[in-house]
C-alpha cells in the first residue's frame, strides 16, 4: 500500500499535457522556475524530508511504522459514543426535528408521491422540480407532481431525492453521488424532500461507514455527503437564518413497510 | 496575508476604544460559550473520553506523519486526485494560478480557507486576471468591504452589526438598503449563486484527509463548500500537511467533537466526504480535483516542543473562551488567526521575533485548554513561547535589565530585605494613606484602569522576625 517512494511520485506520473506554462508549475509541485528542477528540489520531496528527519525515520522504523498503519486501517474499532437508541426510528425522528427538518411517515413507497404531493400544496410551494432517476419509477404524475428525472440546475425549485442511509443519532441523511443519485439534486433547489426507508436509518456515522464498505467495497462514490436538516448561517450578527446557500427546508417521507 | 502581529498592543488598544466593535463584541460574547455549554451538556456520552479520543487520533497520525502522507496521497491520485505540495505561501500561489491557467479559469469560487489567507490568495488570483468570490457569507462580507481579514475562523464577520453589513451590501449589490436579516440572506444568497453556477474553479480547504480512502472532508453549514466542489469544472483543495485522520470511523469520532466545541451544533448541516473526480456517467461534479498539501512552517512543528499545537482542528472553542478575545477581537491578532491557538501559531508560522506579544495576549487562565477538543495544553505553550523569546534575547531592553537586577538582588537577601523595605515604604508614601494607589509611574498601564492596591503595613521578613522575637521572648 503506502510507499509512494520517488519513483512511485509525481514524477512518474506522466499525465501532463505538455506545452503550457501551467504544467511547470503543476510538475511536482515545484516553483516555476525554481532553482533545482530535479525530483530532490521538488516541494514534495523537501517537506517530505522535513518531516522523516523530524521523526528519526529509518528504515526500519519505516517497515514497522508501515505494518502498523496496514493494520490500523483495516482495524474497525471506534472511539466513544454516546448510548445507542433503542428505537431507531423515534431517535430519527426527534433528531431530525432538532436540525429543523420536517418527518411525514408513510407505509409504502408508492404512497411517497401522494405524501409529497400533500407537503408542496399545504406549504403553497411549486409543485415542480427534479427528481433522482433511481426514484424516477414512482408515479409522480398521478400525484399532480411535474418532476423531471435529472440532476438540478438553476431555477429548479424543488428536489426529490433518495438517501444512502440515515443516521438515529444526529437525525442526518447520507446520500452517495451516482449517475441515477446527483449530487446536485438536494443542493441547488430551494426545497429539498427526502425519502428515506425506515429499514435504512441506523445508529450513527460509523454504521453508515459499514454499510457503505459492504455496497461500494474501498472506492467509495464521488461524493458522499451528511444532510442533516436546512442550510444555514449565523454570520450577521450570529442570528441563524435557515437558507444559506442550499435548501431552505429539508422534508423527509419516512417509508415504514 | 502580511502579518502585523508586532503591532498588538497597539491594535488592541485601538479596538478597546472603539465603542462600535465594543457593543458587537458584548452582543456575541456569551453566544458561543452557552451554544457550546448547552451542547455538551446534553450529549449524553462521555465527552471527556471523546476529548481523549480526539487527542489519541491526532497524535496517531503526528507520530508517523511522513507514512501517513503518503499512504493518503495514493490513494487519492489512485481516485484521479492530483496531490502537490506547497512548502509556504508563495508556492501555493504559483500553484493556483497554473491551475487556473493551465483551464483557462476566470472566476473562482471559494469556500472558507484558511490556508488561503496565510498564503494571500485572492491577491495573487486576481493578479493573473482570475476573480477570487467568497462564498461564506461572512467571509464574503469581509470581502466586500475592502478585503478586511476575517475576525474569527468559523464567524468572520461577527465584529460587524447589522446595519454595517447592510450598508456593505447597499454599495456592493446596488439594492435597496435592507437590515432585516433574513432578506438580507436572501439577497447575498442570489447575487452569490450566479458566481457558483458562472465559475470555473472552486477552491476550498479540507477540515481532514482521510487516509483509508483518500478523501476529503469539508463540514460547512451554508452549503457553500458543497456549492463550490459540485459546480465548477475544477476543485483545488488547498490544506495542512497535519490533518490527516487515518479512517472514516476516525471521522466520525471528531465529527462528535468538532461542531459541539464550535458552534455548539451536535453535527455541522453538511459533512461532505468527497474521493476524486465525477465518474462513469456522473451527471455533476467536477472532472478535476487537486489536493494542495501545504507545509508552511507545520514541519518544523514536527517532534518539537509545539507538535501538540498540530492537533488542531480549527474549531474556534479558545478563541470563543478567551477573556482577552472577548475583549479585543480577533484584529488585533494581526494574522490569519486569532484567540488562543493564534497566540501559539502566529509565532511559531511567521517568527518568534515577528509577534512579540502575541504570547503574552493572554491571562494563563487556562479556559482554552479546558475547551479544546483534542486537548491541546495551549496555556502551556504560550509559556514554552514566552521561554523561547527569553532564550533568544527578544524581550525589550527595560524588562531584561529588571529581571537581571531582580535575579541579582533575590540572591542577596540582606540586600533584598532592605529593598523590599524601601520599595514599601515607598508605596506606603504613594498611597498617601489610603489603601489603594491611583497612578503609579512604573507601571502606569496598569493603574490607567485601575488602582494598584497599597503593601498593608511591613514586609513578610520584617513580620516574621518580630514574631520570632516576641515568641522567644
Ligand atoms: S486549539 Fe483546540 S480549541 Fe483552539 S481551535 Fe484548535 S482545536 Fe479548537
Amino acid at each position: 500500500m503506502a510507499g509512494a517512494g520517488p519513483e512511485g511520485g509525481l514524477a512518474g506520473r506522466g499525465t501532463m499535457e505538455a506545452g503550457t506554462v501551467a504544467d511547470d508549475v503543476l510538475r511536482d509541485g515545484r516553483l516555476q522556475g525554481g532553482a533545482s528542477g530535479g525530483w530532490a528540489g521538488s516541494a514534495r520531496e523537501q517537506i517530505l524530508e522535513r518531516v522523516r528527519g523530524a521523526l528519526g525515520r529509518t528504515s526500519e522504523s519505516r517497515a514497522r511504522a508501515l505494518a502498523d498503519i496496514a493494520a490500523a486501517l483495516v482495524d474497525r474499532g471506534h472511539g466513544p459514543r454516546p448510548p445507542a437508541a433503542a428505537d431507531l426510528v423515534e431517535r430519527f425522528k426527534r433528531e431530525s426535528a432538532r436540525m429543523s427538518s420536517t418527518l411525514d411517515t408513510v407505509t409504502s413507497l408508492q404512497a411517497v408521491p401522494e405524501a409529497v404531493s400533500r407537503y408542496l400544496a399545504a406549504q403553497g410551494l411549486p409543485r415542480s422540480g427534479v427528481v433522482w432517476p433511481s426514484l424516477a419509477g414512482l408515479d409522480w404524475a398521478r400525484a399532480g407532481l411535474t418532476l423531471e428525472a435529472r440532476e438540478a440546475r438553476e431555477g429548479d425549485l424543488v428536489g426529490v431525492t433518495g438517501c444512502f442511509c440515515a443516521m438515529a443519532e444526529t437525525g442526518t441523511v447520507m446520500t452517495c453521488s451516482a449517475p441515477e443519485s446527483p449530487a446536485t439534486a438536494s443542493l441547488l433547489p430551494e426545497t429539498h424532500v427526502v425519502v428515506v426507508p425506515a429499514t435504512r436509518i441506523v445508529q450513527g456515522m460509523e454504521e453508515a461507514w459499514q454499510l457503505a464498505r459492504e455496497e461500494y467495497g474501498m472506492a467509495l462514490p464521488r461524493a458522499v455527503n451528511f444532510i442533516s436538516g436546512p442550510s444555514r448561517t449565523g454570520d450577521i450578527e450570529m442570528n441563524i437564518v435557515l437558507g444559506a446557500h442550499g435548501p431552505y427546508r429539508v422534508h423527509i417521507v419516512m417509508v415504514r413497510e | 496575508m502580511r502579518s502585523q502581529a508586532m503591532y498588538f498592543k497597539v491594535r488592541a488598544g485601538d479596538k478597546l476604544a472603539d465603542r462600535l466593535l465594543q457593543q458587537n463584541l458584548a452582543k456575541a460574547r456569551s453566544k458561543f460559550v452557552d451554544a457550546r455549554a448547552a451542547a455538551v451538556a446534553a450529549y449524553d456520552g462521555d465527552f471527556e473520553a471523546l476529548r481523549s479520543a480526539g487527542q489519541g487520533i491526532r497524535d496517531r497520525v503526528l507520530e508517523n506523519l511522513d507514512l501517513w502522507l503518503e499512504t493518503f496521497e495514493e490513494r487519492a491520485r489512485a481516485r484521479g486526485a492530483e496531490v502537490l505540495y506547497a512548502r509556504d505561501g508563495e508556492e501555493i500561489c504559483r500553484l493556483v494560478t497554473g491551475i487556473a491557467q493551465r483551464h483557462g479559469v476566470t472566476k473562482a469560487v471559494k469556500s472558507k480557507s484558511m490556508l488561503s489567507e496565510e498564503a494571500g490568495l485572492n491577491a495573487a488570483l486576481t493578479a493573473v486576471g482570475v476573480q477570487p468570490v467568497e462564498t461564506d457569507l461572512g467571509e464574503y462580507i469581509q470581502q466586500i468591504d475592502d478585503n478586511e481579514p476575517p475576525s474569527h475562523i468559523l464567524a468572520p464577520a461577527f465584529h460587524k452589526s447589522r446595519e454595517q453589513v447592510a450598508d456593505l451590501f447597499a454599495r456592493a449589490h446596488g439594492k435597496p438598503r435592507k437590515t432585516d436579516i433574513p432578506e438580507m440572506t436572501r439577497e447575498a444568497r442570489e447575487v452569490l449563486r450566479e458566481h457558483f453556477l458562472s465559475a470555473g474553479m472552486g477552491i476550498s480547504g479540507g477540515n481532514f484527509l482521510i487516509a483509508e480512502t483518500g478523501s476529503v472532508a469539508l463540514v460547512t453549514n451554508e452549503g457553500n463548500g458543497r456549492m463550490v466542489t459540485t459546480l465548477p469544472d475544477v476543485h483545488v483543495v488547498i490544506t495542512g500537511i497535519e490533518k490527516i485522520v487515518p479512517r472514516l470511523e476516525d471521522l466520525a469520532t471528531l465529527m462528535r467533537l468538532l461542531p459541539r466545541s464550535g458552534t455548539g451544533q451536535d453535527i455541522s448541516n453538511y459533512v461532505s466526504v468527497l474521493t476524486g473526480v465525477k465518474g462513469e456517467g456522473d451527471r455533476d461534479g467536477p472532472s478535476h480535483l487537486y489536493v494542495i498539501l501545504v507545509d508552511n512552517g507545520r514541519a518544523s512543528l514536527v517532534g518539537s516542543e509545539f507538535q501538540d499545537m498540530l492537533r488542531c482542528i480549527r474549531c474556534g472553542a479558545c478563541m470563543n473562551h478567551c477573556p482577552v478575545y472577548q475583549t479585543v477581537g480577533g484584529h488585533a491578532y494581526g494574522w490569519v488567526y486569532p484567540g488562543p491557538m493564534g497566540a501559539v501559531l502566529t509565532p511559531l508560522f511567521t517568527g518568534l521575533g515577528n509577534a512579540l506579544d502575541l504570547p503574552h495576549a493572554a491571562t494563563l487562565c487556562n479556559q482554552c485548554g479546558v475547551v479544546c477538543p483534542v486537548r491541546i495544553p495551549l496555556p502551556e505553550l504560550l509559556r514554552r513561547l514566552r521561554q523561547r523569546q527569553v532564550e533568544a534575547g527578544l524581550r525589550p531592553r527595560g524588562e531584561r535589565i529588571g529581571m537581571r537586577a531582580w535575579a541579582w538582588l533575590a540572591r542577596r537577601p540582606r540586600l533584598y530585605r532592605l529593598a523590599t523595605r524601601l520599595v514599601v515604604r515607598y508605596l506606603n508614601w504613594l498611597a498617601e494613606g489610603a489603601d489603594r494607589i491611583r497612578v503609579m509611574g512604573v507601571a502606569p498601564e496598569w493603574t490607567a484602569e485601575r488602582d494598584f492596591p497599597a503593601p498593608q503595613g511591613r514586609t513578610f521578613h520584617e513580620l516574621y522576625a518580630q514574631r520570632r522575637r516576641t515568641g522567644e521572648e
